[in-house]
């Protein structure tokens, strides 16, 4: 055995050193994460009720599921959550980490206070909130649109207005995290490229349109892409705090993995189950490559 | 082209000095060198030159006009940064056009004036490339062309060399004295390099601990260096220094070191007792045979510790008893380590500074 390790080279030893850490993640990845995403490839091909016998039916679970018109709708929830929410959560952060960054005083407590949500459990979180959306005398958002003079607003209970209300603290929770990696990210240009544009006389808004955004391409692609897979994802808040039944009033808030969640666990159709994850699998996929490639085309 | 005038001016960091009554008047068209160890406040100066940090107190003035309040921009200074600071998402044109652009000027004379700057610089054909694309070199070009197109009245340089390896410095400081004899901005030029300091001043500013040890010429701050940590500072290799006292016997004067040693000085106009640094370079030094120096010389002799032949000329290390020197040797001879070598300097190239101030007597 030494006589075997003594004649490796350096290189070879280093690599053998390497793969042996590497070892028990990659034997905890394989059977925790690709197995199981595996077996959800093949169970999609099944007719099973966790329970009783497993019935081979090809693609009919997919076949039914975008017959489904509930599919569509739900579908089409799940984009919403990301295509308002990803812009919206990245604006905010963005003009929050922007200022964040030229203040000093009490700046490390702010950034705190935004990154707290961050680390707060969604569930307790979404009960505050959907706390805050009560009626009057209870909730805070009617309380203040009464101070103002406008009319109280049904919030969860409004087929339009619930998904919104859902996300909104959904964006808060992601808040933090985007705002630190934002002024990460404008702390990483050089001062040097700041200070030659104020002597070369440019604005804020040149500087800004010109060397900051430009230099945070990176930052963005990949907080756009992080956040996407988030809201493509979401599921406690909308569990919690949906009015009627889960994903409701009248499924106008239920996200994918609510509808996954309610085929496996409520009705107990693990193939039908199966199929849809493997769909939102194949979409999450699309935006990580789609990132990639969008990484590779800036270096 | 624009006068520059700092008048007691004083920088604080916190309780920290960083400059201190810094005065100084700088000529239309002037290229000033600011030259000094890490830390002594060289930087300091040039960027509040800039406006890049207030003045802690004194006054600062471009062309006549106060200029300590006034904001960067509105200064119609240029600066190029060590790190060169170029865009690097901007292709060359947008770089050197950059504040051109802010400065909202019309498209065509925008093109007429960055394509000029280019020409003068030799980028021309580099306009379309990123920086990522450009050679140490050419991205130096490029931020002198972010300089130069804004026609500024005054150009400040920190230290924009020093990214660069030993040929293309030699290279870009012949460059750069082209440029200012063609464009003739009045220039101040931070460097901690005194071999650039040298070949491209008209004047010197020596810096020390934040405050300035000499301002002179090139050849005033070689040949009458005002101080000690001028004298060190200015040279290569850097002058020998021998430290003791001045003692008189008859006609002689002599300098009795700390270690007990008497070197006999041919003649000195200091006076007898004081304790001085005595000091000569080590071009002054002239191999010679005998122990005797002829006549308005000084003898040192000194046991070699290392040789370093460089070619065209030996630098020898020689153990003297009082300290350690070194010496230059141009010629075919072959040294040893160990061997005795004896040195002539004339007495007119010995250099006295006052032990405790430092200043050259």
């Amino acid at each position: 055995m030494t006589d075997f390790w003594n004649r490796l080279t350096i290189g070879q030893k280093l690599a053998i050193t390497a793969w042996l850490f590497l070892a028990i993640p990659l034997v905890f990845y394989i059977t925790i994460r690709f197995y199981p995403t595996f077996e959800a490839f093949y169970v999609s091909t099944l007719k099973w009720n966790l329970l009783g016998a497993k019935k081979a039916i090809g693609f009919k679970n997919y076949i039914k599921i975008f017959a489904d018109e509930d599919f569509w709708l739900v579908l089409w929830n799940t984009i919403k959550y990301a295509l308002v929410g990803v812009p919206v959560s990245m604006l905010i952060a963005f003009v929050i980490a922007y200022w964040l960054n030229e203040i000093h005083f009490g700046h490390d407590m702010i950034r705190a206070m935004y990154f707290i949500p961050f680390l707060t459990t969604a569930v307790a979180m979404a009960w505050v909130w959907r706390w805050f959306y009560q009626p009057l005398p209870i909730g805070y958002f009617n309380i203040m649109l009464s101070w103002m003079g406008i009319p109280q607003q049904p919030f969860l209970k409004s087929v339009t207005q619930a998904l919104y209300a859902i996300m909104a603290p959904a964006v808060w929770a992601g808040l933090g995290f985007q705002i630190v990696i934002f002024i990460a990210g404008i702390r990483a240009i050089p001062r040097s490229y700041f200070e030659a544009a104020e002597i070369d006389g440019a604005g804020r808004w040149q500087i800004l349109r010109e060397i900051t955004l430009p230099a945070l391409k990176p930052t963005m692609i990949f907080l756009t892409v992080v956040s996407t897979i988030g809201f493509l994802r979401i599921f406690d808040q909308v569990y919690t705090m949906s009015a009627d039944s889960a994903g409701g009033p009248l499924n106008s808030t239920k996200p994918l993995v609510l509808m996954i969640y309610e085929f496996a666990f409520d009705e107990f159709k693990l193939g039908r189950a199966s199929a849809l994850t493997v769909i939102l699998f194949m979409i999450l996929l699309v935006v990580s490559l789609v990132q990639l490639w969008l990484m590779r085309k800036h270096k | 082209m624009a006068e520059v005038r700092l008048e007691g001016v004083h920088k604080l960091f916190g309780s920290v000095v960083a400059v201190e009554d810094f005065n100084l008047s700088i000529g239309s068209s002037e290229f000033v060198v600011f030259v000094g160890p890490s830390g002594c406040g060289k930087s300091t100066t040039l960027r509040m030159l800039a406006g890049l940090e207030d003045v802690t107190s004194g006054s600062i003035s471009i062309d006549g006009r106060a200029v300590n309040n006034v904001h960067p921009k509105d200064r119609d200074i240029a600066m190029v940064f060590q790190n060169y600071a170029l865009y690097p998402h901007l292709n060359v044109f947008d770089n050197i056009s950059f504040g051109l652009r802010a400065k909202r000027l019309p498209k065509d004379e925008i093109a007429k004036r960055t394509n000029e700057a280019a020409e003068i610089l030799g980028l021309g054909d580099l306009l379309k490339r990123r920086p990522g694309e450009l050679s140490g070199g050419q991205k130096q070009r490029v931020a002198m062309g972010r300089a130069i197109v804004r026609k500024p009245k005054v150009f400040l340089f920190d230290e924009p060399l020093s990214n660069l390896d030993a040929k293309l410095r030699h290279k870009m400081r012949a460059e750069m004295k082209i440029l200012h004899q063609r464009v003739q901005t009045t220039t101040v030029y931070v460097t901690h390099d005194q071999v650039e300091a040298m070949t491209l001043a008209d004047r010197i500013v020596i810096m020390n601990e934040g405050h300035i040890e000499q301002v002179g010429t090139p050849d005033e701050v070689y040949k009458h260096p005002a101080s000690q940590f001028v004298a060190s500072f200015i040279g290569s290799p850097a002058m020998n220094f021998a430290t003791g006292r001045i003692e008189a016997s008859g006609k002689t004067m002599s300098l009795r070191t700390d270690s007990g040693t008497s070197l006999d000085l041919a003649g000195c106009g200091v006076a007898e007792g004081t304790m001085v640094q005595l000091g000569f370079r080590p071009e002054h030094m002239e191999l010679a045979d005998t122990a005797k120096p002829a006549r308005g010389h000084v003898s040192i002799a000194g046991s070699i510790t290392v040789v370093e032949p460089m070619g065209h000329e030996t630098v020898l290390t020689c153990d003297a008893g009082f300290g350690e020197i070194v010496g230059k040797y141009e010629g075919e001879r072959r040294f040893q380590p160990g061997e005795t070598v004896k040195f002539h300097i004339r007495a007119d190239r010995l250099h006295y500074f006052d032990l405790k101030t430092g200043l050259r007597i």
